[in-house]
């Protein structure tokens, strides 16, 4: 093939990538120019002017309720990451290396997905009749004399936005770890015990590190999922925990437009970081 | 090699997959510093017959003795039995150094990091990878793949080394180096090799004791040359891939076969009565020609040229393929006009005949 048509060609394949720049432009890259931009702004109690300032920005730095935000959303996104770690790890690791048949291993996938048959507020709604002061832990556990008074931190803190999370978000980081697990090849584990590693030593030295891809792409997801969140705190919490996404629900909401712009921005960032230090841990492009 | 120091011993070994018999009741020794070759075609068992030996999977009856010692029920990591794989299964995640040195690091028994050290390094100069040591393994060709394997076991010392076809997967020109080299490993280390094959002439090349292996039993076992010149059954016949197959029956000392009733003195009790007669055997006359004994007339089809010899291919009237194979050392190949038909004769006593009425 000459220069000319393989030149050719690549100009006739860079056109496939158009309709995704522009959607990309249209609706990411405007829409977070435009809210660096309106968190400059001027805002007055009902009005707002294209006046710059740096007001809104002082106001979220100097005020409790909005640092407070800012940490409780870290808070929360360590937390529930670590749990949807330890409780989908070994999960993912039954789904995808000690179960043999991959028919069942299909199975047993759909089966971890099927909550979301429902809708998302139907799934989070169904925790406070879980939860609550009467609900069915509370009386189970009253039936069975375990308990005596009613658990009352089950519900409305920031424990049941984490058990909320957890168990929206766990199938988020058992799918990828599973599916990394399940491209390992069993002749490498089998020639690791042949050459005499016991199961923990090849649990550390060869799968663990060979579903890391897998273990960073759930992270990814579930960070980016927990970090925006404001629906299961809203529900769970009864407006006690706030992360940064109920501090815009409510700016949005009163119309204080550069407020919500600063929240979202500083949102943004943290996402941007949380991603970027998880893509150093490993070389995504290589490993998938 | 009875006489020998027996290495591992497989007594009535039998293993069944849902009701389908894998391994028969195999009983099967080796003593030190041998060289046995496994030949059976796909699905005769070989495959589970070292994962047995090697530990991934249990019998369901027989015992596994290694080193003298009853290693039934040990675990495969305590067993110390080296595996090649076929696919080489290297840890993808490390280095070729890591990848050797894996065994030592994460094994048993704990080895000082110094000597680790230098086994690695000493192996991987055995087995010709110098200045590879840190190259990841996806880096390397199949060959170097091939090494790392046979090095990774070997650093291990084991004193039984089980390879599943550890050449398949390599290209032919490859696999002739790789042949002498695992040969001329072998002999250094002194340690025993069971390496099992699909190929006939892998097997025979290979082993000082070839054993053959079908339907989860071991139909044969002798050195190369016992096994290629007097095999025991027609399915080893069959399996060597070096003979015409006749069917016909035995009665009285004679075989009456497509090519005519010949005397078969020496003909060795088998279930069923095949004439088997080696390509190299067979002579070509024209089709006119008055010849004393097996006479067969069969049509020219093709011809193959191998290099050191041409293999021509008849067909008889019953659509049976003859193959004839003359070795180029002998003279200049005989022209044969296709579609003709031509005589084919042999010297009864070069036959093999095999039968009920045998001995």
């Amino acid at each position: 093939m000459t220069d000319v048509t393989v030149a050719s060609k690549r100009r006739g394949s860079t056109w496939l990538i158009l309709p995704g720049v522009v959607w990309m432009a249209l609706f990411m890259v405007v829409p977070i120019l435009m809210i660096c931009y309106v968190s400059f702004w001027t805002q007055t109690t009902f009005n707002i002017s294209p006046t710059p300032t740096l007001a809104s920005w002082k106001q979220f730095f100097s005020s409790d309720t909005y640092t407070g935000a800012l940490w409780t959303t870290v808070r929360i996104w360590l937390i529930v990451l670590a749990m949807t770690f330890i409780i989908g790890y070994p999960t993912a690791l039954f789904v995808g290396l000690f179960v043999k048949s991959k028919t069942l291993s299909t199975v047993l996938l759909v089966i971890c997905v099927i909550p979301f048959w429902t809708s998302f507020l139907i799934r989070v709604l169904a925790w406070r009749p879980m939860l609550g002061k009467e609900g069915a832990i509370n009386i189970i556990l009253q039936k069975l004399h375990i308990i005596s008074q009613p658990i009352e931190v089950l519900l409305f803190t920031e424990l049941s936005v984490v058990i909320g999370m957890t168990q929206i978000y766990c199938v988020f980081m058992v799918g990828p770890i599973a599916f990394m697990l399940g491209r390992i090849d069993r002749n490498i584990i089998e020639a690791a015990r042949d050459l005499g590693a016991g199961f923990g030593r090849i649990f550390w030295k060869i799968i663990f590190p060979l579903s890391l891809p897998g273990v960073v792409v759930g992270a990814i997801f579930v960070s980016v999922m927990v970090l925006g969140e404001f629906a299961t705190s809203g529900a769970l919490s009864g407006r006690k925990v706030n992360l940064l996404g109920n501090i815009i629900v409510t700016q949005v909401g009163s119309l204080k437009w550069a407020m919500a712009s600063v929240t979202g921005v500083i949102l943004t960032v943290v996402m941007g970081m949380v991603i970027a230090a998880f893509l150093r841990i490993v070389d995504l492009k290589q490993e998938l | 090699m009875a006489t020998q120091a027996e290495i591992f011993r497989i007594d009535g070994v039998s293993k069944s997959y849902g009701g389908v018999k894998a391994l028969d009741g195999v009983t099967l020794e080796a003593g030190v510093n041998e060289y046995l070759s496994l030949l059976g075609p796909s699905g005769s068992g070989k495959t589970t017959l070292l994962r047995v030996i090697a530990g991934f999977e249990a019998p369901d009856s027989g015992r596994v003795f290694f080193q003298g010692r009853d290693v039934t029920h040990l675990p495969a990591h305590e067993r110390g039995i080296g595996f090649v794989f076929q696919n080489f299964a290297l840890f993808p995640h490390l280095t070729v150094r890591q990848n050797v040195a894996f065994g030592m690091a994460n094994g048993v028994e704990k080895v000082a990091e110094a000597e680790i050290a230098e086994r690695t390094q000493s192996v991987i100069d055995m087995v010709g990878l110098t200045g590879m040591e840190d190259r990841g393994v996806e880096q390397i060709s199949g060959g170097q793949r091939q090494r790392v394997a046979l090095a990774r076991t070997l650093v291990m010392h084991p004193k039984l080394v089980l390879l599943d076809e550890p050449l398949g997967a390599l290209d032919a020109n490859l696999r002739g180096r790789m042949r002498n080299e695992l040969r001329a490993i072998r002999e250094r280390m002194g340690v025993t090799f069971l390496h099992v094959t699909g190929s006939e002439t892998e097997a025979l090349a290979m082993g000082d004791r070839v054993v053959v292996l079908d339907r989860g039993q071991i139909i044969q076992s002798g050195t190369p040359d016992d096994v290629y010149s007097t095999p025991a059954s027609p399915a080893v016949a069959h399996f060597l891939n070096r003979f015409n197959l006749f069917e016909g029956s035995l009665s009285g000392g004679n075989f009456t076969g497509p090519f005519g009733a010949v005397a078969a003195p020496t003909a060795r009790r088998a279930s069923e009565d095949v004439y088997a007669i080696r390509y190299d055997r067979v002579r070509v006359v024209p089709a006119a020609s008055k010849v004393t004994g097996p006479a067969l007339t069969a049509r020219y089809v093709a011809s193959e040229y191998l290099g050191s010899s041409v293999m021509n291919f008849f067909e008889t009237a019953d659509g049976k393929v003859v193959e004839v194979e003359h070795h180029l050392s002998l003279g200049a190949p005989e022209t044969y006009e296709a579609r003709q038909n031509y005589l084919l004769t042999w010297e009864p006593d070069q036959a093999i005949v095999f039968g009920r009425e045998g001995k």
